[in-house]
């Protein structure tokens, strides 16, 4: 009788204590903020928890996640977390952890909860990290953890109002170049990054900008208000370490006062209208436009092109140019920019003119950096194309030649049948003209030793159907060259003295009154 | 009379050996022939048919080197060995320009580039076939690839006559471009704006 009491009492204070213990892991074990993991293969999730105020992760979910072998030795009172040949020996109660034979300190020691061993975030970049042959980066402020070699920056933002204008300031550090676009009622901020690690604030709400929130892993959706008509995006400057990115919406009213380069609606927005009768026949060419814009960043892959005495690549400068100038022109100008390429890959010259010609590009123009055998040599040149005896007769055959042909949906129009290989024959005039601006632009912006106007039978301009112009921007075998062409001054330099000299050849293609006259 | 028979029979039988041996041989260069007349480059012919004592004569001609501006051509008048003919007069001033000058002239070629053979055109054009190291240590760069391929141009285009085109070829394979820029599909004409003086 008195044992069956014992047993009792015993049962009574087990389920006691579980519910101690279960009361216990409610009160002092909550829902913490869970971390975002980013790296190549994509996003995953980390769940967290919180425990007397401190942020917790699971080894168990470590384990899952970094494929580390969680044992416990029950003998030696510790927890091991083993990376190939590398142990990480934790023991409960001490905030001291044994990283591959390195002592290293946590803000408090590994706990049980619910069955699962738990340690501070700060494990990760104190005691894992070391041991992990991948980077890992956890930034407890952003609740972000970035593994691999990834290029995530931060970004921060600033407001500046008046009633009629709002400055959109965003800070990314380290630098990063950004392009912002206009896309129907909604403005996309997208920095050349893999992901960003964003910390965004609500805006004011005067009637201009709505929201601000990540439309994906690298771009900024800014929600337009019912007061926004345009945007200008300011020449990017860098503060310390970070680049600035500063972007001015306009009120209704205000458009009409401002001066300098705003913004131009998008292209959709501005189209003629659609006429209420079937379109007629429409036989010869339409009114030139300046719409679509080719940049195409020289070299690329295996084909580094010339190599700077202090190591700069010309097709790393090449496409760190392409960049910032793609952001300027689609800022500035509102135009559709299109790299000939994005990654770094080597591609050919009928491959950079067909991505031109088949997207109907209006301007062609390939930004490269010289080499000389005399290292004293410095300067910029733009190149066009010349014509050699064939070249010639292409192009009188072809200001002769076209076709009229089917269109889909009834009627015909106009083809003019060029050959490939001699496509810009017709465009010559236009290419002169247009180099002759950007030599004046070039030369305005200062900084270079000189600049000038070469013709020559340049095989990557051949096949374009378009004015086309290739840039020799400076000569990276001259150390002073070199040196101007990688700093970020001369590259933001050089991305707006290009967009003024499109925005100038755009009046002179669509017959703005005051367009200067062409170039000799 | 045995032994007469036998000569004869002998005889007879070299003849015909003879005559299948040359008939054989004429039906092969009559089928053959106007194939190898039609590959066989000039170059080649003109090689054969140049007498070795000739090789010691030599002309002046002028040569085309990086200006001191590092962007154009300066001619200088050098000593190259004598050639029979356009080709191989071609040959023999096409070996001079790729060659090491001596200080303080600097060449366009790249180190290591070797010619390999010479082709000549009746409308005159010449195709001058270089080594691969015309473009496995060529630096790079539009100006580098115009002072490199008018050099050759120029050179050959100032010193032959004949000759009004030029076109590189590597390995004797035709190229879209040296380094990237220059347009090397077609035979490239002298420009005078590339030489300085």
């Amino acid at each position: 009788m008195r044992s069956r009491r014992i047993r009792y009492h015993a049962l009574a204070i087990g389920l006691a204590l579980t519910l101690a213990g279960a009361i216990g892991d409610l009160l002092f074990a909550q829902g913490g903020t869970p971390i975002t993991v980013l790296s190549r293969e994509g996003r995953r999730t980390l769940p967290a928890v919180e425990v007397q105020n401190r942020q917790m992760v699971g080894l168990d979910d470590l384990g899952n996640l970094f494929q580390l072998q969680i044992r416990e030795d029950t003998a030696a009172h510790a927890v091991t977390a083993t990376y190939k040949n590398q142990t990480i020996v934790l023991t409960p109660d001490q905030s001291l952890v044994s990283a591959s034979g390195r002592l290293v300190s946590l803000p408090s020691p590994l706990v049980r909860r619910s069955n699962r061993w738990l340690v501070p975030v700060e494990f990760i970049n104190r005691a894992l990290a070391p041991i992990y042959d991948v980077k890992l980066d956890f930034r407890a402020d952003s609740r972000l953890l970035v593994v691999g070699d990834l290029r995530v920056p931060r970004l921060t933002t600033q407001y500046d109002d008046t009633p009629s204008s709002l400055r959109v300031t965003f800070e990314i550090t380290p630098r990063f170049n950004a392009t912002v676009t206009q896309e129907q009622n909604r403005l996309l901020v997208s920095v050349d990054a893999d992901a960003l690690d964003a910390s965004l604030t609500a805006p004011p709400q005067q009637g201009l900008l709505g929201a601000l929130r990540l439309a994906d892993a690298n771009t900024i959706q800014m929600d337009l208000g019912q007061r926004f008509s345009s945007f200008r995006t300011l020449p990017a400057t860098s503060r310390g370490a970070a680049s600035v990115i500063t972007v001015e919406l306009l009120a209704a009213a205000a458009t009409e006062s401002t001066t300098g380069p705003a913004a131009t609606p998008p292209p959709a927005a501005t189209a003629s209208p659609v006429p209420a009768t079937p379109l007629p026949v429409f036989v010869g060419a339409a009114r030139p436009t300046l719409r679509t814009i080719v940049i195409d960043p020289g070299h690329g892959g295996e084909d580094t092109g010339v190599k700077g005495p202090a190591g700069a690549s010309e097709k790393e400068l090449t496409m760190a140019i392409a960049r910032r100038l793609k952001g300027a022109i689609e800022g500035r100008l509102g135009m559709r920019v299109l790299l000939t390429h994005e990654g770094d890959n080597r591609i050919g010259a009928d491959a950079r003119a067909a991505l031109a010609n088949n997207n109907k590009a209006d301007l062609f123009i390939s930004l490269h950096a010289n080499g000389s055998p005399r290292p004293a040599t410095r300067g910029a040149t733009i190149f066009t194309l010349s014509l050699d005896r064939v070249g010639e007769d292409a192009r009188r055959q072809s200001q002769a030649d076209s076709a009229v042909l089917p269109v889909f949906g009834g009627g015909s129009r106009e083809v003019s049948l060029v050959e490939w290989e001699l496509a810009q024959a017709k465009h010559l005039d236009g290419s002169n003209a247009f180099a002759g601006i950007v030599e004046e632009r070039m030369r305005a912006m200062g900084g270079l030793t000189s600049v000038a106007l070469q013709r020559v039978p340049m095989r990557d301009l051949a096949g374009t159907n378009m004015p086309a112009v290739l840039i020799e921007l400076g000569y990276l075998s001259n150390p002073d060259d070199e040196k101007l062409l990688t700093s970020a001054e001369f590259q933001n330099g050089i991305a707006v003295a290009l967009t003024d000299a499109i925005a100038t050849f755009k009046d002179h293609v669509e017959g703005t009154p005051d367009a200067p006259p062409p170039a000799p | 009379m045995k032994y007469r028979l036998k000569y004869q029979s002998r005889t007879f039988g070299l003849y015909i050996g003879l005559a299948t041996v040359l008939g054989v041989g004429l039906i092969v260069l009559l089928v053959m022939g106007p194939r190898w007349l039609a590959t066989v480059p000039q170059a080649e012919i003109a090689t054969t048919a140049t007498a070795p004592a000739a090789e010691a004569r030599k002309i002046r001609a002028r040569l085309f080197y990086v200006d001191e501006q590092g962007t154009g051509l300066t001619g200088v008048e050098r000593e190259v060995l004598y050639g029979e003919g356009t080709i191989e007069q071609a040959k023999r001033i096409v070996e001079a320009q790729i060659a090491a000058p001596p200080e303080p002239l600097a060449s366009a070629i790249p180190p290591g580039t070797a010619l390999r053979r010479v082709f000549f055109t009746k409308a005159g054009d010449m195709y001058v076939d270089l080594s691969p190291e015309l473009r496995q240590n060529h630096p790079g760069g539009t100006t580098n690839e115009i002072l490199t391929v008018y050099a050759i141009v120029s050179v050959l285009t100032t010193n032959l006559p004949a000759v009004t085109g030029v076109q590189i070829l590597i390995d004797g394979k035709e190229v879209d471009t040296l380094a990237g820029h220059l347009d090397l599909r077609r035979p490239i004409e002298r420009d005078p704006k590339w030489i300085t003086n």
